[in-house]
C-alpha cells in the first residue's frame, strides 16, 4: 500500500454529472452534510466494549489511541435493546443477532444525490456482545496481547496481530444466485446435523451464519421502501424512474441472483459493504476478486440487451464513490479527510485462464476507462494482472495510462510467478486439491497485492510484519539488543534482556559462516517470538471476535461449522510479511566484505561503529556504502547470497502453525509503510545505513543500490524469489512467496515519451514478465525527489537520470542542468 | 577487448530495449562528443568530486604522486599516474573511477545477454563506441556468440574504418547504426579531426552490399546536430543527396549538454559547454529540410530547448 495513486498533475477524465457530483462530494471530506462516519451501538450493558483493538495491532500508528477509541466509541454508542434470553445464546448467535438489529434498525439508510446505488452507510462499531464474565476475561487476555505486541514493536522485532478482512469472500456466488440459496445451503448443513451438533458450536455457528443471512435481505427491504418514499416525492421524472429502478433492484438482489449487469453491480455491493460492516473495520483488504470475469456474463446480457457503457460507467462511477465512504469511518480523526488507515478494496482484470489463455474482455477495457476517469482516486484500487499471452492491445492500454497518469494508476500482477508461488504453497500446506494446475489460475490478489485463492482462503496477509534485520541486532548483542531501547512514550531506556539465544560473542564469530550461523539462530528465535505473540490475539479473535456474515461468505465455514475467526475456511493460512529484505541482505554482504574478506575492520569493530551510528567511521560507512555488493545489480554472488536468505527465512515460516486455529504460517513481502517507521527504531545498520534512514522496502533493492538500471533491478528480484529452473513450481517458474511481493520501480517520463517509446516499454514489461517478481507498482520520477537530491546529493548519489537515452547522475551534473530536468519532469503530462 | 561500459535498457541505440556496449578508443576527435572519455584507448581514473568525502585515502595510497590534493578537492596527474588504480581500489566512496577495462570476450558477452528476456521481437545488442570497429576481431566474435543465441544485434559505427573490419562483422549484424556528420570534407576535418573520405567510401559499399538479395542488415544513418558545427540546412541537404533512398532511417540526434561534467573530469575546456539545446522548430525544420531533399524516414532524437510554459 506504499503505492502513490494520488498525483498533483492527473485530471479525472470526462465523468457522467451524477458521478462527478459524488466524486467532488466526496472530496469535499469533513465539510459534507453526509458522511459514512462509524454508528456506534451497545448491548448496554456496564461491562460493554466495542472498539476492538488488536485489529489495530498491524498500525502502529494508532497504539497511542487505543484507550481514547476505547472510550469515546463506548460513550458515544446507542443502546439497542436486546431480545429475551440474548447472553444465553452463543457468541456468534449475540453478534449475528445483534449486527442485524443495528444494521437492519438502527444504522441510517440513506440515498445520494443522483445515486445509483443503494447502500451508503456502513461503518460501525459494534458491542462485543459479551457477558461480564467473558468480558473481563477478554480484557485481561487484550491487556497481555496488547503488552507483548508494544514489546514487539517497540523493540524493532517489527509488528503482529490477527486483523480484519485480506479477503476475496465469495461475491460470485451471492452475484449469482442470492443469498436465498446460500441460506439454503446453511439450512440444509444444519438441518443434516445430529441433535447434539444442533445443541452444539456447530449447530450455533450455522444459526449464526443463517440470522446473517437476513440481514442483507431485511436491509434491502428497507431501501426498496426508502428509494418509493423517494420517488413519490421526487419531481423530476428521469430521476422519479432511477429510484423506482432502484427499488427494484432492491427488491431482487441481493437475496435473489441478479439477472443483469445494474443489479450485479448492486448486488455485489451491498454483501460487500455489510462485510465491513460485520467485520467492524472499513475496507480492510476486503476484495472483489477477478471482476471482470465474474461480473463479464452480466455485462454481456445487459449490452444485448441494449444497455450502453457510457450508462454502466455511471453505475460504476456510483460504485466507486462508495467505495471510498470506507474513508469516512474516522473522518475527523488525522489531518487527511479520516484517511489514517491502510485501505485497500482490491479488483484484478484481466489475467490468464486454463492452459494459458488469456481472459481479458470487453469489461477489462470497460473497466480500465472507468479507472482512467475516475483517477486519481483511492479506492477501489485496480490490479491488472499481466501474462506471456497478455494481448498488445491491453498493454497498449496499460502503457498508455501508466505515461498519462504521472504514475500508474493500478498494480501489475504477473500471473506465472504468481501462480508458482500459490501451488508451491498447495505442496507445502499439502493443499494440492484446493490449489492446483487445474484452477490456480483462478487466484486473485487482496489488499495492495497479496496473492490467495477467492471465496474459500483467509491467508492473514497482513498479520505478521517482521524486520528482518533485527536477527542481525541480536547477533551482535550475543542475543541481546546490542543498543538499549529508548521508549518515546516513558522516555525510559530498555535494560537489554537476554532475549534471544546465546550465539556467540562478536570476536568469537571467526569466520563468515559462523556469523551467518548466529544469524540464522536470532532469526528462527525472531520467528518464534512473533508466532508466541501472534497466539496471543488469535486466541482472542477465534474465541470472541466471529464475523458470521463474512462466515458465510467464505467456503469451509459452513461446512465445517467453524468461523472463519476461528479458522473454518478451506484455505486458511496467517502470513509472514519480511520488512527490512534489501537492507538485511545488504549489510549481511557488508560484514562479509567488511570483515570477512577485504579484513577492513574487526566484527567488534564495525559493531562499534554501528552504535556510534556511524560517526567517527565515516571511512567505514563509506565503505559499507559503496564498496560492498548489493543486492540488486543483477550481480549473480550478491543476488545467489539474496536468495540464500530469502529460503532461510522463509523456510522457518513454514514450520509453524497456529495453535488455536491451525492456520500455517506463510511468507510474503509487502513493506506497507512499515520501512518507513521501523527505520527510526531500528539502529544504524551494516549495509551504511544511519538510525532513522528508511529501510529497504518490501522486496525492492535499497535505496539507490539499484545502479544498473530496471531490468537489471528486475532480474535480481525474479532471483531473489527463487528464480526458474526445469524443476519449477508453475512452468520453470519458482517462487518462495505465495503472498507475492510489492516491487516498486521509478521511470522518468522520457521512458514512454512518445509511440516509439510506448513500445520499448511494452518490451519492459513483456520482460518482466518472465523474469521479474509477483507484483510490480510503477512509479514516476518525482520533482520533488530530485529536489530533495540537490539539497541533499549524499543520499542520492546513484540517482540516475535518462534523457532520451542518456544516462547522467543527477547530483554530478551541476546546478543549472539539474533545475532544467526538474523542470522539464516538473512539466511533463500537462 | 577494451571496454568503457554497459548501459542496459538502453532506448536510443537502434530498435526495441537494447543492451549497449560501449567501448575506449576512437579514431575521431569530434569537437562535441558526449563521451569524451571513451575517445582515449588508455586506461584512466577519474574524480568525480560531488561523492569524494575528502578523506584523502587516495593522496596516500598512490605510491608515484599521481594524486595531489587541493583546496577542497584532489587532482590526478596523468603524467605521474602509471594506471595501476590502487586509488580506485582504496577509495572508501568510488569518487575515483577506472575508465576503461579489459575484459574477455566470455565475460562480456555474460553482461550483455542477462536483458535477453527485454529485448522483445526488436530489441538487441548495440556495439557502440568510441569506436567499435577499431576492435573489429573480438566485435565479430562478441556478435557471432550473440547471433547464435538469437540474440538481434546493431553496430554503431563513425563509418572510419578498414573495409576489412566491416566484413568481419557483417555476417553477424543485423543493423549498421552509420554516422553521417558532416558532407563537406573540410569541415569534417575541422570539427572531428578526420576527413570524411573513408567514411564516404564505406558508406557507400554498405549500401551497395544491400543491392544483394543475400545481405538483409538495416542501415540507420544518424546525425548529431550540434548548433553551428552540423545544424545548418545545407550539411542536412548534402547528407540527404549521401543517402539518397539508401537508408531504412536517418536519425537527427539533437545536441546533448549533459556531458559537461564528464569534461571537467577530464581537465578538458568544452567548446559547446554554454551552447544551448536546440530549439524543438529548428530540429523539426531539419527534418523537413531533409525529407524535402528525398530521404526517406527521417525524424529527431534528443532533448530539445525548453519551451516558455503555455498557457
Amino acid at each position: 500500500m506504499e503505492t502513490k495513486y494520488l498525483s498533483a498533475l492527473k485530471k479525472p477524465g470526462q465523468l457522467p454529472e451524477r458521478v462527478k457530483f459524488l466524486r467532488d462530494y466526496f472530496f469535499e471530506g469533513v465539510k459534507r452534510d453526509w458522511n459514512n462516519e462509524y454508528c456506534c451501538y451497545s448491548t448496554g450493558t456496564d461491562w460493554d466494549l466495542q472498539f476492538n483493538e488488536i485489529t489495530y495491532f498491524i498500525v502502529p500508528e494508532t497504539y497511542s489511541f487505543f484507550d481514547t477509541f476505547l472510550r469515546s466509541v463506548n460513550q458515544a454508542a446507542e443502546v439497542i435493546p436486546l431480545p429475551e434470553g440474548f447472553f444465553e445464546m452463543s457468541i456468534p448467535e449475540r453478534v449475528a443477532e445483534f449486527n442485524r438489529r443495528a444494521i437492519v434498525e438502527h444504522m441510517p439508510a440513506e440515498l445520494l444525490p443522483g445515486d445509483l446505488l443503494c447502500g451508503a452507510r456502513f461503518n460501525m462499531l459494534t458491542s462485543m456482545c459479551l457477558t461480564k464474565a467473558e468480558q473481563k476475561k477478554r480484557d485481561s487476555l487484550t491487556a497481555k496481547a496488547r503488552e507483548s505486541a508494544l514489546l514487539l514493536y517497540k523493540r524493532g522485532y517489527g509488528n503482529s496481530g490477527s486483523t480484519s478482512g485480506h479477503l476475496i469472500p465469495d461475491y460470485e456466488y451471492i452475484v449469482k444466485y442470492g443469498f436465498e440459496k446460500k441460506y439454503e445451503d446453511i439450512k440444509a448443513l444444519y438441518d443434516a446435523l445430529t441433535e447434539m451438533d444442533k445443541k452444539g458450536k456447530k449447530g450455533a455457528q450455522l444459526r449464526a451464519m443463517m440470522t446473517a443471512c437476513q440481514t442483507p435481505r431485511e436491509l434491502a427491504i428497507k431501501y426498496a421502501k426508502l428509494c418509493r418514499e423517494q420517488a413519490e416525492k421526487e419531481a423530476d421524472d428521469k430521476r422519479r424512474a432511477e429510484l423506482l429502478h432502484m427499488a427494484e433492484n432492491m427488491d431482487r438482489v441481493p437475496w435473489h441472483g441478479a439477472q443483469n449487469f445494474y443489479e450485479a453491480v448492486q448486488s455485489l455491493w451491498f454483501t460487500h459493504m455489510l462485510v465491513m460492516a460485520d467485520e467492524n473495520y472499513p475496507g480492510p483488504g476486503v476484495s472483489f476478486g477477478r471482476l471482470d470475469q465474474y461480473m463479464y456474463p452480466y455485462y454481456k446480457k445487459s449490452i444485448d440487451s441494449g444497455m450502453t457503457e457510457e450508462y454502466m460507467k455511471e453505475i460504476l462511477g456510483c460504485f466507486w464513490f462508495h467505495c471510498n465512504t470506507a474513508y469516512d469511518a474516522q473522518i475527523r480523526v488525522g489531518g487527511n479527510q479520516g484517511i489514517t488507515a491502510g485501505f485497500g478494496q482490491l479488483f484484478n482484470i484481466s489475467g490468464m485462464g486454463k492452459g494459458g489463455s488469456d481472459m481479458t474482455n470487453d469489461l477489462t477495457y470497460l473497466l480500465l476507462d472507468v479507472i482512467d476517469d475516475m483517477s486519481p482516486i483511492l479506492e477501489p484500487k485496480p490490479n491488472v494482472r499481466l501474462h506471456r499471452n497478455t494481448p498488445d492491445k491491453l498493454l497498449d492500454r496499460v502503457v498508455d495510462m501508466v505515461s498519462g497518469s504521472q504514475g500508474a494508476p493500478f498494480l501489475l500482477n504477473f500471473d506465472e510467478r504468481s501462480m508458482a508461488g500459490l501451488l508451491r504453497e498447495a505442496k507445502m500446506a499439502g493443499a494440492e486439491k484446493l490449489i492446483n494446475e487445474d484452477n490456480v489460475f483462478d487466484y486473485a490478489s487482496v489488499g495492495c497485492l497479496e496473492n490467495t485463492m477467492v471465496g474459500n482462503d483467509r491467508s492473514g496477509t497482513v498479520d505478521n510484519n517482521i524486520n528482518l534485520l533485527k536477527a542481525m541486532e541480536l547477533v551482535y548483542g550475543d542475543g541481546k539488543d546490542f543498543i538499549p531501547f529508548k521508549d518515546d512514550m516513558s522516555g525510559k531506556w530498555s535494560k537489554q534482556t537476554q532475549d534471544g539465544p546465546n550465539t556467540g560473542a562478536p570476536e568469537t564469530l571467526d569466520n563468515f559462516d559462523k556469523f551467518y550461523g548466529a544469524f540464522a539462530a536470532q532469526l528462527r528465535y525472531c520467528i518464534k517470538r512473533f508466532v508466541d505473540n501472534y497466539e496471543l490475539t488469535e486466541v482472542i479473535r477465534s474465541k470472541y471476535q466471529p464475523t458470521p456474515y463474512l462466515s458465510l461468505l467464505v467456503r469451509g465455514c459452513a461446512e465445517s461449522g467453524r468461523d472463519v475467526t476461528e479458522g473454518g475456511a478451506e484455505l486458511s493460512f496467517t502470513t509472514f510479511e519480511g520488512v527490512t529484505f534489501a537492507t538485511t541482505v545488504d549489510s549481511l554482504l557488508a560484514v562479509k566484505y567488511l570483515v570477512y574478506d577485504k579484513k577492513e575492520c574487526t566484527l567488534p569493530e564495525l559493531i562499534e561503529a554501528l552504535r556510534h551510528n556511524w560517526e567517527g567511521h565515516e571511512i567505514l560507512q563509506n565503505k559499507a556504502l559503496h564498496r560492498a555488493p548489493k543486492y540488486g545489480r543483477d550481480d549473480s554472488e550478491a543476488d545467489d547470497f539474496a536468495a540464500r536468505v530469502m529460503a532461510l527465512w522463509t523456510d522457518e515460516v513454514w514450520n509453524y502453525t497456529t495453535a488455536s486455529t491451525s492456520r500455517r504460517y506463510r511468507p510474503g513481502m509487502l513493506s506497507w509503510n512499515y520501512w518507513v517507521g521501523a527505520g527510526y527504531i531500528l539502529k544504524a545498520s551494516a549495509n551504511g545505513r544511519r538510525e532513522s534512514q528508511f529501510l529497504s522496502n518490501a522486496i525492492c533493492p535499497s535505496n539507490g543500490a539499484d545502479i544498473n538500471g530496471p531490468t537489471a533491478n528486475s532480474n535480481s528480484v525474479g532471483k531473489a524469489l527463487g528464480g526458474k529452473s526445469e524443476y519449477g513450481d508453475y512452468l520453470e517458474y519458482l517462487n518462495c512467496l505465495p503472498n507475492g511481493a510489492s516491487h516498486t520501480i521509478t521511470f522518468n517520463t522520457s521512458t514512454m515519451a512518445d509511440a516509439d517509446h510506448k513500445e520499448k516499454f511494452k518490451s519492459f514489461l513483456r520482460g518482466y514478465i518472465k523474469n521479474g517478481g509477483t507484483a510490480l507498482q510503477i512509479n514516476i520520477l518525482d520533482p520533488e525527489m530530485l529536489k530533495d537530491a540537490q539539497q541533499n546529493p549524499q543520499d542520492y548519489r546513484h540517482l540516475l537520470v535518462r534523457v532520451t537515452g542518456y544516462n547522467a547522475y543527477f547530483t554530478s551534473i551541476g546546478r543549472e542542468l539539474q533545475d532544467e530536468i526538474i523542470a522539464r519532469e516538473s512539466h511533463k503530462g500537462v | 577487448m577494451r571496454i568503457l561500459s554497459y548501459q542496459r535498457m538502453s532506448t536510443e541505440d537502434g530498435p526495441g530495449l537494447r543492451t549497449t556496449l560501449f567501448v575506449k578508443g576512437c579514431p575521431l576527435r569530434c569537437a562535441w562528443c558526449h563521451n569524451p572519455e571513451s575517445i582515449s584507448r588508455e586506461l584512466s581514473a577519474e574524480w568525480i568530486g560531488v561523492r569524494c568525502m575528502g578523506c584523502h585515502t587516495c593522496v596516500d595510497t598512490c605510491a608515484n604522486g599521481g594524486i595531489v590534493a587541493e583546496q577542497e578537492s584532489v587532482r590526478i596527474d596523468n603524467d605521474k599516474c602509471i594506471r595501476c588504480f590502487s586509488c580506485v581500489s582504496a577509495c572508501p566512496t568510488g569518487a575515483l573511477e577506472r575508465k576503461g577495462e579489459d575484459a574477455s570476450i566470455s565475460e562480456i558477452f555474460a553482461e550483455l545477454i542477462k536483458d535477453h528476456a527485454y529485448f522483445g521481437a526488436d530489441g538487441g545488442v548495440t556495439l557502440s563506441g568510441g569506436e567499435i570497429l577499431l576492435q573489429s576481431e573480438e566485435a565479430a566474435e562478441l556478435l557471432r556468440l550473440l547471433k547464435e543465441s538469437g540474440v538481434s544485434t546493431a553496430v554503431d559505427t563513425s563509418g572510419y574504418c578498414n573495409r576489412a573490419d566491416i566484413d568481419r562483422v557483417l555476417p553477424y549484424t543485423d543493423i549498421f547504426l552509420f554516422d553521417l556528420k558532416l558532407a563537406d570534407s573540410a569541415r569534417h576535418e575541422e570539427w572531428t579531426g578526420v576527413k570524411n573520405g573513408r567514411i564516404l567510401e564505406n558508406f557507400e559499399y554498405l549500401t551497395e552490399l544491400r543491392r544483394e538479395a543475400s545481405s538483409k542488415f538495416g542501415l540507420w544513418v544518424r546525425t548529431p546536430i550540434i548548433p553551428g558545427a552540423t545544424d545548418d540546412e545545407e550539411n542536412i541537404r548534402s547528407i540527404a543527396d549521401i543517402i539518397g533512398d539508401k537508408a531504412d532511417r536517418w536519425e537527427l540526434c539533437a545536441f546533448n549538454n549533459l556531458c559537461r561534467d564528464k569534461y571537467e573530469r577530464i581537465y578538458k575546456d568544452w567548446n559547446f559547454k554554454s551552447s544551448e539545446l536546440m530549439t524543438r522548430e529548428r530540429m523539426e525544420a531539419l527534418v523537413a529540410a531533409a525529407s524535402a531533399a528525398g530521404a526517406k524516414n527521417v525524424r529527431y532524437t534528443g532533448r530539445t530547448r525548453m519551451e516558455e510554459e503555455r498557457a
